[in-house]
């Protein structure tokens, strides 16, 4: 059999069948103190959404972006429930300055290191900036890349899946 | 037969799908090669001007079980320098994987990613933007029977070019990480102690003397108490070849060792990061024969270089690539490097004097790296190093970056950056240079989340490229759609002919798990680096495409 032949057969099996919302898949990640988080977790917070923002220490837009929540986190947390991680892409060259770089910043976020980039594979994440947003263990939101007012629409969201 | 296994998986899996889930993505990136007046191609890249690399990953979840295939398509050729390995369509990666959190067991049959520590002795891992995807074939478990021990084995071969064709060497390898304080119930201090072992058996019955077996070994261990963090990794590998221009030189066989020290302190507002490195003969590749191929390929190790990741055009004109290897040549001997890098991270407050309405961030960083001091006998082939004696210069900077909103609407980040970089040795061509960029990049922000950001870019070198301006402005009429427009200019080039614009403009659509971003203009030639790895290209005009797709 051809490739080409192969390669539309898997295309059609998967646009063919109704299938389920996507899960977040179990992936281990580490807190910056060192504690080991399985990602199933998110899939185990129900009645608020979780907002999942991927980044990486040496991403102008992630940097930007991720300033720009801190900055309303507040104000939002007082509206609407939810939770917010985020996910630093930083391997071991950069993985280290993941937590001096968040303290010195001032950012009051919870931050998660996937260091090999095991979660980012297994969710099909390009490039950083990477927003995903799940509910009740289901991804209902994604968006690739990050410009200025993009906050906005995470709140947007945030407030209509309460 | 392959391909039917998979097919019969994916539809066993199928008709039972409604506890299944189906993830996957597309990724597709093309170019059209069109020569310009200034910018032509190569005799040999013009033959085929459309080229592609496209990737389609699927993965099947059925409860405890995923089964996954990545099919990876270059047609009719890969884009511009890419390994020539990648070729036509075929199956790239497939594996079937097997997790249970109760047991704490994870096995995985086929092509598999991983590292050990901070990668000094093995990582495999993907970049398609640079053409790395150097997998390993074979089986992975992983148990982890307390909470704080995890225990990883592995065997197999490493992937080059499609996912049937493999490296010479077979690759074993197991590892072992324990957070002792955990452990042992202290709370305060965090302290832990890591170990590996990767051994890579490679025959060659043609030449004498030479073992089959190159071992390396990794010990590490990581400590944190109040802010304060350190990691300690000491790694060894065996004696091993030396190989120059693809010949294998089994009379001539050196041993190779890496410390690294990361020390940092944090407390909220104030960071400060410190890496210490070096490393003597500490390349290594899966066929001894890999050993420094252009692209990357077979790489068993992660060698980055510890220095700041810059995000800007002009800033990534000279990137320091790391110096592990040996390399005899009269008056540019090396056998690795030695240096560190420093970081700081600073928040002025709001309300003072610096920090204004919104505070004003800062951050600092300084790196530099140099050769091993020691006796080189390049006619011999022989050296000695000294341990911790500072050799040649190769490379150094000083950055700073300023972070100020200064309204609602408006917000800048200023960088500057000075280098030094000594390209005789890191580029193994000729000269140094001394250069200082400043980058000056706003963003205002408009009504109904529009929104529009402008970079000014200036560059002033003495040697090489000489002088650079370069400025960009991206419109975003939404989170949706938007525009830019880019030059650089490198007016100050000695060759008159070489003073071109590198104009570059396009566009991109941004919805939900859909990104389509076309562009057409100027490539600069020279490396594009992802995370301290580069991969070099050469100059380009053309207009490109690219399609991105999760589900």
């Amino acid at each position: 059999m051809n490739m080409y032949k192969l390669l539309s057969i898997l295309l059609l099996f998967s646009l063919q069948k109704e299938v389920k919302a996507q899960k977040i898949p179990d992936v281990k990640l580490v807190t910056l103190d060192g504690t080991n988080f399985q990602t199933e977790r998110f899939n185990e917070i129900v009645s608020k959404p979780v907002v999942l923002s991927f980044w990486a220490s040496w991403c102008i837009p992630c940097i930007n972006e991720l300033s720009a929540i801190n900055d309303n986190i507040d104000s939002w947390k007082s509206n609407v429930k939810f939770d917010l991680y985020a996910i630093s892409e930083d391997d071991s060259r950069t993985a280290g300055r993941v937590n001096p770089l968040v303290n010195g910043k001032g950012w009051d976020l919870h931050v998660l290191l996937d260091k090999n980039q095991d979660l980012k594979r297994e969710l099909n994440i390009a490039n950083v900036p990477y927003t995903i947003i799940i509910k009740n263990g289901k991804i209902i939101y994604r968006h690739q890349g990050y410009v200025a007012g993009d906050e906005n629409i995470i709140y947007k969201i945030l407030k209509e899946n309460q | 037969m392959l391909q039917k296994i998979i097919l019969i998986t994916c539809l066993v899996f199928g008709s039972v799908y409604t506890k299944a889930q189906l993830s996957g993505s597309l990724e597709s990136n093309a170019a059209l090669y069109i020569d310009d007046d200034k910018i032509k191609l190569e005799k040999i890249d013009a033959e085929q001007r459309i080229r592609s690399n496209n990737y389609l990953r699927l993965d099947y979840k059925l409860k405890k079980i995923t089964v996954g295939v990545q099919l990876e398509s270059y047609e009719p050729k890969a884009l511009l320098n890419f390994s020539p390995l990648l070729k036509k369509t075929n199956i790239g990666n497939y594996y079937i994987n097997y997790r249970n959190e109760k047991l704490g067991v994870e096995a995985t049959a086929g092509h598999f990613y991983g590292q050990f520590g901070s990668g000094l002795v093995f990582r495999s891992w993907e970049d398609r933007q640079l053409g790395i995807v150097n997998s390993i074939a074979g089986g992975m478990v992983k148990y982890s029977p307390l909470e704080s021990v995890q225990l990883t084995a592995l065997y197999g071969k490493q992937r080059k070019g499609l996912g049937f064709n493999f490296s010479d060497g077979t690759i074993g390898g197991v590892n072992a990480d324990v957070k002792l304080s955990n452990l042992l119930k202290i709370k305060k201090v965090k302290f832990g102690i890591g170990g590996s072992v990767v051994n890579r058996n490679e025959k060659d019955k043609a030449l004498i003397g030479l073992k089959n077996n190159t071992l390396l070994t990794s010990v590490r261990s990581d400590f944190s108490v109040a802010g304060f963090t350190a990691d300690f990794e000491y790694t060894f590998k065996s004696k091993d070849a030396l190989v120059e221009y693809s010949i294998i030189r089994p009379e001539l066989q050196f041993d190779g060792d890496a410390y690294l020290i990361n020390l940092g302190y944090t407390k909220n507002g104030f960071g400060i990061t410190t890496n210490l490195r070096r490393l003597e003969n500490f390349s290594v590749f899966s066929e001894r024969k890999q050993f420094g191929n252009a692209y990357n390929e077979g790489s068993l190790n992660y060698i980055p270089a510890l220095t700041k990741q810059f995000d800007y055009s002009l800033t990534n004109i000279y990137v320091y690539a790391a110096q592990p290897s040996i390399g005899f040549e009269p008056n540019r001997n090396k056998a690795g490097e030695i240096g560190g890098q420093i970081d700081l991270f600073y928040k002025f407050k709001k309300e003072t004097a610096l920090g204004g309405k919104y505070g004003t961030n800062v951050s600092l960083n300084f790196a530099q790296w140099h050769g091993l001091k020691g006796r080189y006998d390049a006619l011999q082939r022989k050296y000695q190093a000294k341990k911790f004696t500072f050799g040649q210069k190769y490379y150094r900077d000083i950055s700073l970056e300023v972070r100020k909103k200064w309204d609602k609407k408006w917000s800048s980040v200023f960088t500057f950056l000075n280098q030094y970089y000594n390209a005789r040795y890191v580029e193994e061509s000729t000269g140094e240079v001394n250069a200082n960029t400043i980058v000056f990049d706003n963003t205002l922000k408009l009504k109904k989340s529009k929104s529009i950001r402008w970079e000014l870019q200036h560059q002033w070198a003495q040697g090489s490229y000489k002088n650079w301006v370069a400025s960009l402005v991206e419109f975003n009429f939404s989170s949706v759609w938007s525009v830019f427009a880019q030059d650089l200019y490198n007016y100050g080039n000695n060759n008159e002919a070489a003073r071109l614009h590198y104009y570059n403009f396009g566009t991109s659509f941004n919805k939900a798990a859909y990104r389509v971003q076309a562009s057409y203009g100027r490539q600069r030639g020279g490396l594009v680096c992802v995370g301290g790895i580069c991969r070099f290209v050469p100059q380009s005009a053309g207009l490109t495409l690219g399609v991105n797709i999760s589900f």
